[in-house]
């Protein structure tokens, strides 16, 4: 790979952020298991928390970032910001599979159950459903114009859904635990849990970013690339 | 100890969570790779 260009060279850096937080990833498994106590009455499965909660938060962050820049796109009709949104929406699924997976995981554990239709498990559902729908909207409109439009529209519509799944444990009923550390009353976590949740937030967190910064730098190179060819048709 | 035994849930978690993660990064490898070959 040659680093003549601005794209290339946010390519490289992607995978350099990636590989590490896939590396250190690992780490935070060995942490898990060797240095996090086992929380007494829930048991080993509870370990699940650890890759539970990190993956929600990302794709939250995700989805809040595509959001927030479908509105910065519609201000400023900026293709960039549309490509961002794009490559955050994907990154946003495939980090809000893991949430939706691990979720019911260790729902059947606590629960006794897989799912419970709750405020939180449901807005949370629709929130990945509609943005199923705004990958297969963009695969969907020729015009990229029209297609940054109307994706941003959804994106936006979406965003509205962040904030009240954020929420929801607080204005509903739910089985679905509060934060356990954005919450009144200060984090309710013993100290060595909680190190290892932030450590786990914080490698999850560089993961999104390097998944972000290759998935937007493949989507430009093929844009600049269907454009050349495109020029050299014409 | 007396901790119920449910460890199985917890490396299916983490079985399911490294397969997701490693498989996108995979799936995003052979774009890159695809990428650079179409843009020679």
């Amino acid at each position: 790979m040659t680093n003549s260009n601005p794209i290339e060279r946010l390519l490289k850096r992607g995978w350099t952020l990636t590989i590490a937080a896939l590396l250190s990833l690992v780490a935070v498994y060995v942490r898990v298991v060797y240095f996090t106590p086992v929380e007494s009455t829930q048991g080993p499965a509870q370990k699940i928390f650890y890759v539970h909660v990190p993956s929600a938060w990302a794709a939250l962050v995700a989805f809040a970032v595509t959001g927030i820049v479908s509105l910065l796109y519609l201000k400023r009709r900026d293709e960039k910001l549309d490509t961002i949104g794009a490559a955050s929406a994907e990154v946003g699924l495939v980090f809000g599979a893991v949430m939706l997976t691990t979720g019911p995981i260790w729902g059947k554990v606590i629960w006794g159950a897989w799912w419970a239709w709750d405020a939180k498990l449901t807005s949370t559902l629709f929130l990945y459903i509609l943005f199923v729908g705004y990958v297969v909207l963009r695969g969907a409109v020729v015009d990229p114009e029209m297609r940054a439009r109307f994706s941003a529209v959804v994106g936006i519509l979406a965003l509205i859904l962040v904030p009240f799944i954020y929420f929801s444990v607080n204005m509903f009923r739910t089985l679905h635990p509060e934060p356990p550390v954005l919450r009144s009353g200060g984090p309710a976590l013993p100290g060595s849990m909680l190190l290892t949740l932030m450590l786990s937030v914080v490698v999850f967190s560089v993961l999104y970013v390097g998944f972000l910064m290759v998935r937007y730098s493949l989507s430009v190179l093929k844009d600049l690339r269907e454009k050349r060819a495109a020029d050299g048709i014409s | 100890m007396g901790y119920p035994d449910n460890a199985i849930y917890a490396i299916v978690g983490y079985v399911v969570t490294t397969s997701i993660l490693v498989g996108y990064a995979v799936v995003l490898f052979l774009r890159t790779r695809k990428e650079q070959r179409a843009q020679r």
